[in-house]
């Protein structure tokens, strides 16, 4: 079969504008919004980057045509040497201020909408920043968990932030701004998904050694789905029967794990890292470190400093055997 | 024209406002906010304060009787004043000195609060400099006396003069706020 | 003052004999016990090349790392100390030092003086300059490099959080450099004022002098702000103060608002000499003078007083109130007029002219280009709300480097193929030269461009590592090659320049048929600088002399 050159064009062009269109719904989360709030912070965003957009076309379409026409050619004469042009210099001031005052207008439209107010009711949940993990409290039900929250679809939720240390900075693209979490001054932050699904999130702001490793993730689920697994995070876990597994409650409780952690149901009841009641039906570790499921689990407490190199959970050198025996625990705790 | 030496003086009198400003602004700034412990009030002992700091003050009015007399070539007259200037001076250094050691001994220290961090701190930057003003002082005394001051070189002298001028008046900016600031 | 004229221009000829070049006489310790302006801006220059060497090597790094995901080439502690290393270093010992070279270098001679005002306390400035950078470097040995950040936020970077002394090398380091930098703003400061010769009205400035002017305004108050804070984070760390400690009632946020009240005007401090050069280059390449001398001129002016007025809109993520963000948004938009008015009026110089596209009129015309589009991604996070999504991701990493790379690294690179000839008395190559411009500006944009799309995607800056997302893997990788492909193009300037040194082109007073006094002396200029120093009846001397028939064409201009 010959292919017309023509058509050939065609169809990469086709090719290629379908690679853009795929890649924009894949994979630019600030273009691909799922909150009212990320909303109108991406259609804000469009519309600036079009108007710079057009700014930047104009100054390098002026300057590379006077690349063009005004390179010196052999022969000619000296040019007119003008020095200036008062009414351009009141064109070119005139214009920008105009079109940054248009810009600013939709700028302050767009910090409402996309930051609303808080009001005087009370937060839905608390979400503290520590190095290198997160702590969230549903503070009406009471249920505690780390690294993920759990958001009905389409309601709007206010979240308390905090920090136990040093400043981090809360962030899920998909949902909207960005806000710090600051240790001795409170932020809050509105919180809402139209939309089922999980959407990464991550610290947006510099807290030192694991940084990188302090993502976490927003699950968003149909009402039912949530107030199911409400319910069953305020489960307090069951002491196991297997063997194994009850070995590793009696590690667990002697060790010093509780007087770090938080486990329903065990005297562990602390905030210096991240609550383990349902640890098991988490699905990262360590900040997006590592999946969870029982290797990894094994691994991080076998030598933590592997998964995530310098983080405060200290290693216990524990022998594989104390390692599975744990890893049967935690994994009992659903 | 201008005087390289009196324009370079402004300049940096007008860099050590900037970074005295910025001290200021934290010992205002936390100032304003609830503490624990000892603060200016109940801590700082303003009439004794008073007295020194009017020394301070004054020594700007005796630098400013020994550069006239430098103009109208009166150098006797102008180590008397200087020497007058440097000994104020070195009296409030005293003062502050005795401050301090008062304040140590009800335990309030740099360490101890807020109010000890910004105070310390701001009025040890404002000692450290009355300090490299007495220096100055004493360099110019020492040349006057030398004779190797006269007319001519009164600029440099007067740069010097700009200088000592300007820790006062930081100390008029410190005085109001901190001492008298803790009245209200 | 008739006596005085005639010992100048006898000290001036015998200064011809002993000119000052790359290769002194004296030897290595004439070098060190200079006072001349010359002399000591080669030295800032040098030294600044030496850190954008170290500068480089640390971001080579740091980019092998982040080429592929979940990578184990360097620890997150080494990562974080070289983007901390790397931030400090350009912005301390690279933009400054090498801007202040050109600045004591040239300013004296554009203005027909002999020297700056206080030679010896120039020499000072460098020495605490260079001395700085080495303390900084000396960390390394000494319990290892700070790694808080280029802007070390608290409480981060107080000793509960930052044990190392590193950190208060870091300290030090910057009070140190920060003293000679506020020493050297008021050399320059007073040398304009009181230095200018015969008929060099401030009217007739050469617009790079003007800029460099207003420059050492800025830094007169903008570096005693951060050295405030600086001794105040040191008394922290050492006295156990508690000035940025949230857990004894300390403020975190008060740091961040002492930092950028220094750090706006600072980005700034690192463009308007670069601003200034270009002012320089493009009316000379162009033949013609600059389009609109005094909005120029003017737009610098208010530059500088806006941008004390900024700072917050790098905490807009802090969550200030909304009238707090507001203001700061106005003001940061503000900055783009007479930004714009730079622009433009460049880019009409160009209009109407004769372009000579030597390498330096490559680098300054693709300033214009890089710098535009650093300057309207700036302008987007004016815009709070898209700040908000896309601060501190690596579209603002992509911003910083449009401006800094694309703006100050570019224009001196502008300003080294231009003034080399007066700086060694011979030219650099040309055709190295254009090698060096175009493996540059590839390497720019393929480093930096594609890091807006990783900052929309949701990478975060100052990320070891990161997960392999779609596309994350790929866009890294092409950023790590652009930074490679950006060595090469710095390899090839080292060739030019030490190849030139040896053997290139002699250059002559004035090899570019330019008009500032700088030229209207030997290359390089003898210890006295200038022999006779032209009339100066306009804004471009040595032109009224070659072309008295071509005066500016908005009359002569006479103040
Ligand atoms: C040389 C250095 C330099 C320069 C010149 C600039 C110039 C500007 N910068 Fe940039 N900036 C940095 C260096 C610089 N910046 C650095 C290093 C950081 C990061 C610090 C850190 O966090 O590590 C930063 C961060 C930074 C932030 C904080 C982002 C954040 O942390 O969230 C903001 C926010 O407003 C900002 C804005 C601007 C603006 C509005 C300008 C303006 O001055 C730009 C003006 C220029 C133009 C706009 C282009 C030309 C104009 C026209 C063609 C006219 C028409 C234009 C319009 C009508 C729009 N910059
Ligand atoms: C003038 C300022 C400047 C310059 C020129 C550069 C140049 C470069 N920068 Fe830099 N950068 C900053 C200022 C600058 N940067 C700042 C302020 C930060 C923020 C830091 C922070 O977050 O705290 C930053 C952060 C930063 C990051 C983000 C790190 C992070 O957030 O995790 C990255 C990542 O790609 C990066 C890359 C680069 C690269 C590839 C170059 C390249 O252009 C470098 C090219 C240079 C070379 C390749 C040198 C080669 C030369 C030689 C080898 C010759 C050697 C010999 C001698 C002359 C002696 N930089
Ligand atoms: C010194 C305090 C400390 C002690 C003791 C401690 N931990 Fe931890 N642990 C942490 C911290 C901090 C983290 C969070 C690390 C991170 O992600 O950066 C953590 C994380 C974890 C995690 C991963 C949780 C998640 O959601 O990612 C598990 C599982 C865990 N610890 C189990 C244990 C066990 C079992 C013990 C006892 C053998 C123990 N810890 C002892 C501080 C401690
Ligand atoms: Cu927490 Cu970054
Ligand atoms: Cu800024």
């Amino acid at each position: 079969m010959t292919t017309h050159p023509t058509r050939t064009a065609l169809r990469l062009l086709f090719d290629f504008v379908g690679a853009i269109e795929v890649f924009n719904l894949s994979s630019i989360d600030t273009l691909n919004p799922v909150s009212p709030q990320a909303a109108a912070i991406t259609r804000l965003f469009l519309g600036v980057l079009v108007i710079l957009a057009v700014i930047f076309v104009l100054v390098s379409g002026l300057v590379v045509y006077a690349i063009v026409r005004y390179r010196e050619r052999p022969g000619s004469s000296m040019p007119r040497q003008l020095a200036g042009s008062r009414k351009l210099e009141f064109l070119w001031t005139a214009v920008p201020i105009g079109l940054l005052a248009t810009v600013f207008v939709f700028t302050a439209k767009t910090m409402r909408a996309a930051n609303p107010k808080k009001g005087t009711r009370p937060a839905d949940l608390l979400v503290v920043g520590h190095q290198w993990w997160w702590e969230v409290k549903y503070l009406k039900s009471g249920v505690i968990t780390a690294n993920e929250i759990h958001l009905p679809v389409g309601k709007a939720v206010l979240i308390q932030l905090e920090a136990a240390d040093v400043i981090h900075d809360f962030w899920v693209p998909q949902l909207g701004r960005k806000i710090d979490a600051i240790p001795g001054h409170t932020n809050y932050l509105w919180l809402r998904a139209d939309r089922p699904g999980v959407y990464s999130g991550i610290c947006a702001e510099f807290c030192g050694t694991e940084h990188a490793w302090m993502r976490f993730e927003v699950v968003v689920q149909s009402p039912e789905e949530f107030t199911a697994w409400e319910q069953a995070q305020l489960k307090i876990p069951q002491p196991p029967s297997e063997p194994e597994a009850l070995a590793g409650m009696k590690l667990f409780n002697e060790l010093t794990c509780v007087n770090c952690h938080r486990l329903a149901g065990t005297r562990a009841n602390q905030t210096a890292g991240p609550d383990l009641t349902h640890l098991a039906q988490r699905r990262m570790l360590a900040g997006g470190a590592a999946v969870n499921n029982p290797q990894t689990l094994a691994e991080w407490l076998k030598d933590p400093d592997r998964i995530k190199p310098g983080s405060n959970m200290p290693n216990f050198h524990l022998s594989d055997a104390q390692v599975r025996a744990l890893v049967a625990y935690l994994e009992t705790t659903k | 024209m201008y005087s390289k030496a009196k324009l370079a003086m402004a300049l940096f009198i007008a860099s050590e406002a900037s970074f005295f400003a910025l001290l200021i602004v934290a010992y205002v700034f936390y100032h304003g906010q609830p503490q624990n412990g000892p603060n200016a009030a109940d801590s700082l002992d303003i009439p004794t304060t008073t007295f020194y700091s009017l020394c301070l003050f004054s020594s700007s009015a005796t630098l400013w009787l020994s550069e006239r007399n430098l103009r109208r070539g009166q150098y006797d007259r102008v180590i008397a004043w200087l020497v007058a200037t440097i000994g104020l001076g070195a009296i409030f250094l005293y003062g502050q000195g005795r401050e301090y050691l008062r304040l140590f001994h009800n335990d309030v220290t740099i360490s101890r609060n807020l109010f000890g961090t910004t105070f310390f701190t701001l009025t040890g930057f404002h000692g450290l400099h009355v300090l490299v003003g007495l220096c100055a002082l004493a360099v110019v005394a020492g040349l006057v006396l030398r004779g190797l001051v006269r007319e001519r070189q009164a600029e440099a002298v007067e740069a010097v003069g700009m200088y000592w001028h300007f820790v006062d008046a930081v100390w008029v900016v410190i005085f109001g706020i901190v001492y008298l600031g803790s009245l209200v | 003052m008739k006596g005085h004229e005639f010992t100048e221009g006898i000290a001036g000829l015998v200064g011809e004999r002993e000119r000052v070049g790359w290769f002194s006489h004296e030897g290595l310790l004439g070098w060190v016990a200079s006072v001349d302006h010359k002399q000591v801006g080669l030295m800032y220059i040098v030294a600044a090349f030496v850190f954008f060497g170290l500068g480089g090597i640390e971001a080579l790094l740091m980019r092998i790392q982040l080429a592929v995901p979940n990578n184990h080439f360097l620890s997150p502690e080494t990562f974080n100390a070289l983007f901390t290393m790397h931030g400090t270093t350009m912005i301390f010992f690279v933009a400054m030092p090498l801007l202040t070279g050109f600045t004591v270098y040239l300013v004296p001679l554009m203005i027909g003086a002999r020297d700056v005002a206080f030679p010896r306390l120039n020499a000072m400035s460098f020495w605490l300059t260079l001395f700085a950078g080495l303390m900084l470097y000396f960390s390394f040995f000494a319990g290892g490099a700070p790694s808080a950040g280029w802007f070390s936020y608290t409480p981060l970077s107080e000793a509960a959080f930052s044990l190392r002394s590193g950190q208060d090398y870091w300290i030090l380091s910057l009070i140190v450099a920060g003293i000679g930098t506020v020493a050297g703003a008021i050399n320059i400061i007073v040398t304009v004022v009181t230095l200018r010769a015969e008929g060099m009205t401030m009217k007739r400035l050469p617009l790079f002098v003007w800029m460099n002017f207003v420059n050492a305004f800025l830094m007169l108050f903008a570096l005693p702000v951060l050295n405030a804070a600086l001794v105040m984070l040191l008394i922290d760390r050492q006295l156990h103060a508690h000035f940025f400690t949230p857990a004894s009632g300390g403020s975190a946020l008060l740091w961040q608002h002492y930092f950028w009240a220094f750090g706006h005007p600072e980005v700034y401090i690192v463009i308007l000499p670069a601003f200034g050069m270009i002012s320089e280059i493009i009316p000379v390449f162009s033949r013609k003078p600059i389009f609109g001398y005094e909005f120029v001129a003017a737009s610098t002016v208010a530059i500088a007083f806006l941008s004390f007025t900024v700072w917050a809109h790098h905490m807009f993520a802090v969550g200030l109130g909304h009238i707090a963000n507001l203001f700061f948004a106005v003001a940061s938009m503000s900055i783009a007029v007479p930004t714009g008015v730079k622009i433009f009026n460049w880019t009409a110089t160009m209009y109407g002219g004769q372009l000579r596209f030597t390498t330096a009129m490559k680098f300054a015309v693709a300033f214009i280009v890089m710098f535009t589009i650093g300057g309207l991604s700036g302008v987007s996070f004016a815009v709070v709300p898209i700040d908000w999504q896309l601060t501190d991701t690596y579209y603002l990493v992509a911003h910083m480097h449009y401006v800094l790379f694309g703006g100050t690294v570019l224009a001196s690179f502008a300003g080294i193929y231009y003034w080399f000839p007066k700086f060694s008395g011979r030219l650099l190559s040309e055709r190295l030269g254009s090698w060096h411009f175009w493996l540059t500006f590839v390497g720019l944009n393929l480093t930096f461009f594609i890091q807006h799309i990783l900052g929309m995607m949701g990478m975060p800056r100052r990320v070891f590592t990161y997960p392999a997302l779609p596309y994350w893997a790929a866009f890294n990788m092409l950023s790590t090659i652009g930074a490679f492909v950006l060595l090469i193009a710095m390899l090839v300037f080292l060739y030019n320049v030490v190849m030139s040194l040896r053997y290139g082109e002699t250059a002559g007073d004035n090899p570019w048929d330019a008009w500032t006094l700088e030229w209207a002396t030997t290359s390089p200029p003898p210890v006295e600088n200038f022999v006779r120093i032209p009339p100066i009846h306009g804004r471009r001397p040595l032109w009224d002399l070659a072309h008295p028939e071509l005066a500016d064409e908005l009359g002569k201009v006479d103040a």
